[in-house]
């Protein structure tokens, strides 16, 4: 087989794996919220309720299409599509086992980092073609907020790339084959921490989610999306989500290692088992708290997640130059 | 958060770690218990005894009469004004002609039944009260009838609460008048002999 066409294949594969993985994880959170108010969630559509995300998919894509009248129509139609394009995007550098992946790029994490961080634009985008003050506003809030989340994230993510000596996914997974980076002493757990701090606020999530504050912007950004545009939305924002916690996984939780972790199923395994471990944290953290406000936010950016993981990747710097990188 | 205070950096840093080891201890231990849901057309709950649900007029188990007798108590003490009834004199007793109940505006505050002095009037063990009409909640007699037959009443009717509240006045002040020596006057469970012998004016202050 040609090398293109197998890129091919595995990104088509890839792709619809992530699609259904997505629609499914609406399912798991929703499952998992439930219990956590002693709730039992959605269970009338399907047994146990495992048909709904599919029912969910189907009531989205019957739904009217409504474009606002004076909504900048070329902009208002492109923006869930440039939402959802780099959110998908960022599983084509994941490595799902040893040599399971649509591309394995020697700089991987660098692609993951920037391509994660274009999503803003089809936000801004949807934020401004809708021509509502509400949707604006929101817009405007998400991206000062992931401008300002993106640098502590950056740097924690680099954090175990340092010690792994390399920005290749599957290079830093098999750095991580003594010793997985979460358990590094002290560096580890704190990077990991504010990873997930910072992953948290990419992603808009509560607590950090003022960008959807029911009573002040309603749905936020995506106020005027409806049917299938919606769908898309939220499509991009689950797998940004899902994408982000792969990237945790992989960084931090030693990707595809574990027992058996050989043969290449077993090994994605482990690693779904380990980015969903890091999904359901984050989930937690949403039905844990309250929201956090935005000058708040912004002040735990700048002073201090900014400064702290500064300080961690300058430790961990030294740390390398005088040990040397963290090999496996 | 890093806002300067008298604790210092360090200590507000602890605290707010202390609060999200709370706030997520909190939330873990939820997800360790049972959800509470009673997935409600399948299982049903079991009724408290005196379950206020929706109203219904009786009938008589012995005679097959209706108990209503017009007097209208309960269309005067209804604080919302749901009921309208209009008598119907006759020789033996009286009857109620006509009998409405909107239930849509019901309150559900049970007062109809306290002061009925027939207990004709009761609540019954159920809610469903779901319909897409509103109309459909507009109750006249013939349908409350039907209502009571088609459900459980609660334990609550006017002779039985009107016993719980108050025992009658002793003609002597008695030594010790404990709640024990009510009066056994209109017994539990048998519906009144005479509706005229339980006079309204007793229940109604």
């Amino acid at each position: 087989m040609p090398p293109l066409a197998y890129h091919a294949l595995v990104g088509f594969i890839v792709l619809n794996v992530v699609i259904g993985m997505v629609t499914y994880v609406t399912l798991l959170e929703r499952k998992f919220a439930a219990r956590m108010q002693s709730r039992i969630g959605p269970y009338y559509v399907g047994p146990r309720g495992l048909l709904q995300p599919i029912a969910d998919a189907l009531k989205l894509m019957l739904k009217e299409d409504i474009v606002p009248a004076r909504a900048d129509r070329f902009i208002y139609n492109l923006a869930p599509i440039a939402f959802l394009l780099p959110c998908i995007l960022i599983f084509a550098t994941l490595p799902f086992a040893p040599g399971l992946g649509v591309a394995d790029l020697n700089i991987g994490v660098l692609f993951f980092l920037a391509v994660s961080s274009l999503e803003i634009v089809g936000l801004f985008m949807g934020g401004w073609g809708s021509n509502n003050k509400y949707a604006l506003l929101s817009a405007m809030r998400a991206v000062n907020q992931i401008i300002s989340y993106d640098l502590p994230f950056v740097f924690a993510a680099f954090v175990p790339v340092l010690l792994a000596g390399s920005l290749q996914m599957s290079a830093i997974v098999e750095a991580q084959r003594g010793l997985w980076f979460v358990a590094y002493p002290v560096i580890g757990q704190l990077a990991f921490v504010l990873f997930l701090i910072a992953t948290l606020a990419a992603e808009n999530r509560v607590p950090f989610d003022i960008l959807e504050a029911e009573s002040e912007l309603v749905a936020g950004f995506r106020v005027e999306y409806s049917g299938m545009k919606f769908a898309l939305i939220q499509l991009g924002e689950y797998a940004h989500m899902i994408g982000t916690s792969f990237l945790g996984a992989l960084l931090f939780l030693g990707g595809w290692l574990g027992p058996g972790a050989d043969t290449p199923l077993v090994g994605a395994l482990w690693f779904l088992l380990k980015a969903m471990l890091v999904f359901l944290v984050v989930t937690w953290v949403r039905w844990s708290f309250v929201r956090i406000r935005v000058d708040h936010i912004l002040a735990v950016s700048w002073k201090l997640l900014l400064p702290a993981t500064l300080v961690l990747l300058l430790l961990t710097g030294f740390l390398v130059a005088a040990r040397g990188p963290h090999a496996g | 958060m890093p806002v300067e205070t008298r604790r210092g950096f360090w200590g507000e840093t602890l605290q707010l770690v202390r609060a999200v080891g709370r706030a997520m201890g909190v939330t873990f231990k939820n997800l360790l218990r049972r959800p509470i849901t009673v997935r409600y057309p399948t299982v049903k709950r079991v009724f408290p005894d005196r379950f206020r649900g929706i109203l219904a007029l009786t009938y008589d188990p012995q005679t097959g009469e209706e108990n209503c007798i017009g007097c209208r108590l309960c269309e005067y003490i209804c604080p919302p004004q749901v009921i309208k009834v209009e008598m119907l004199k006759a020789e033996k007793r009286n009857w109620a002609k006509t009998f409405t109940l909107e239930l849509y505006s019901c309150e559900f505050c049970e007062l109809c039944v306290q002061v009925c002095p027939t207990d004709a009037i009761v609540m019954l063990r159920s809610f469903d009260l779901a319909t897409a009409d509103r109309r459909e909640l507009l109750l006249d007699k013939d349908r409350l009838h039907a209502l009571g037959l088609q459900f459980e009443p609660s334990w609550a009717t006017g002779n039985r609460l009107r016993d719980m509240q108050a025992p009658p006045k002793p003609v002597k002040p008695a030594t010790h008048s404990t709640p024990d020596r009510r009066a056994p006057e209109a017994s539990e469970g048998a519906p009144t002999a005479d509706p005229r012998s339980a006079a309204p004016s007793s229940a109604n202050p």
